[in-house]
């Protein structure tokens, strides 16, 4: 039995530290997301003929991400009066944690993935379900209205897109018969990415996923230009950081898991490490996600959640009878 | 890669315990240090730049009642899929029949609900 010093030394010097240290864990989580907030607003300025991002780096502003952060950790923290304290500071510090646990199930390569757990799917799915709630709470604790519209808000789009969000999941499952992220990877090894089959529920997943992303065109708990940033209204600087963090770190896990359950994770000609492989495909689905908020008008909530309830729902009903006839054939009548 | 024998799950939850150390660290070190010096005026609640009037938590009419409800219902419905569609290939075209009855039974009330979800006066 070794004493624990050495337990220690031995715990924090092994590949699995570093793993959740350095990438892919905290590090490159916190790099990653300075740099997508940079992204995204150089390729929204983009496309809108503008110049965006400038004047932080000799290149194209790229360091704009952690001016920012830098710039909102000085600022005063104020909560604002009658506000629940605890809850207030509470909920984006967990949406963060839920952010980086969801990047922990993600495999990146073969052998790199924080948690290899048998039922990674569903628990990316149930970790991800609990922002709605810390944006209600979040919301309700500001005692503030605009964030108490925000936070209603979310709890309604949550109904409307999280059982279509959970049933495109199931095409995936039943054609590969495995929860397991690296059991859905192996698959494809096998038989080909799961895009070719399951075509529309990749599209139904990459929907209802901007929609539990609360990005445009399904940013009703946010929106800017109607209840001016709803449940973000009152967060001071330092707070607003992590309030806006979890927004990239989900974008980035949900591109992540698309990704892995469409496009084959890690997979591709060997020609190139699997890693490039798993990056390249994750930053091309980051770039339709961003690409959908400047070309998409902002939904009403009622039509939200008539959609989701009729057309998504149904939508990935057909898909899963879509999956069933590849599974089991077309029965013989 | 679990490398020193740490199973995954001990790991997992260290990795959660570093993420919260982390950040309650970061947060530490943001607010203790300096010298806060809240005014009414900047503690008031944001209302568009006008003084705020009333309580923050106002009660609201629950427009969408109907689709929370079905969601209550429909959301559980759907993780019962999970399990049916997991052993898919050995439970066959035979297994199906009761995952399909059941199916029919849950989806006939939706559509009802829908129908009545749709009509304004039972928001």
């Amino acid at each position: 039995m070794p004493d624990p010093v050495t337990q220690i030394i031995q715990l924090v010097t092994s590949t699995y530290f570093l793993e959740i240290v350095l990438f892919p864990g905290l590090t490159s989580i916190a790099i990653l997301g300075a740099f997508f907030t940079w992204f995204e607003r150089k390729l929204t300025a983009r496309v809108q003929l503008r110049i965006g991002p400038l004047y932080s780096s000799p290149v194209g502003g790229i360091l704009q991400g952690f001016a920012d952060i830098i710039k909102l950790l000085f600022k005063e923290l104020i909560i604002p009066e009658g506000a629940d304290r605890f809850f207030f500071i509470m909920s984006p510090v967990t949406a963060l944690i839920i952010g980086a646990a969801l990047l922990g199930l993600i495999p990146f390569a073969p052998g790199i993935q924080i948690a290899n757990v048998e039922v990674g799917l569903p628990a990316f799915l149930a970790i991800v379900t609990l922002s709605p709630t810390l944006v209600l709470l979040a919301g309700w604790s500001a005692n503030s209205k605009f964030p108490f519209i925000g936070g209603l808000r979310a709890l309604f789009q949550q109904t409307a897109y999280e059982i279509p969000l959970w049933l495109s999941a199931l095409g995936v499952v039943m054609i590969t018969g495995t929860l397991s992220l690296t059991g859905i990877v192996q698959y494809q090894q096998n038989n080909g990415w799961l895009i070719i089959p399951q075509a529309l529920g990749a599209v139904l997943f990459i929907v209802t996923s901007t929609a539990e992303m609360e990005r445009l065109p399904f940013d009703l708990p946010e929106a800017e230009s109607e209840i001016m940033m709803g449940w973000q209204a009152e967060y001071p600087g330092p707070l607003f950081m992590l309030v806006q963090g979890p927004a990239f770190i989900k974008l980035y896990a949900f591109a992540a898991l698309f990704s892995t359950l469409y496009l084959g994770g890690y997979l591709g000609p060997a020609l190139i490490p699997p890693i490039v492989w798993f990056f390249a495909k994750t930053i091309v689905i980051i770039v339709a996600i961003m690409l959908f908020r400047s070309t998409f008008p902002r939904v009403r909530l009622d039509q939200l959640l008539r959609q989701g309830w009729t057309t998504l729902l149904t939508l990935s009903i057909v898909n899963i009878v879509i999956a069933y006839l590849i599974v089991v054939g077309v029965p013989a009548i | 890669m679990v490398s020193q024998g740490i199973p995954e799950e001990t790991g997992y939850i260290l990795f959660l315990f570093a993420a919260t150390l982390a950040l309650v660290i970061t947060l530490r070190l943001v607010i203790s240090p300096r010298d806060p010096k809240p005014t009414p005026e900047k503690r008031a609640p944001f209302e568009s730049g006008q003084i705020a009037t009333g309580p923050g938590r106002t009660r609201f009419i629950i427009q969408y009642y109907p689709y929370i409800l079905m969601f209550v219902v429909y959301d559980v419905i759907a993780m019962f899929l999970f399990a049916w569609a997991l052993d898919l290939r050995a439970l066959g075209a035979s297994g199906t029949i009761p995952v399909l009855t059941f199916m029919v039974v849950a989806l006939v009330p939706l559509a009802y609900a829908l129908h009545l979800a749709g009509q304004r006066e039972n928001w």
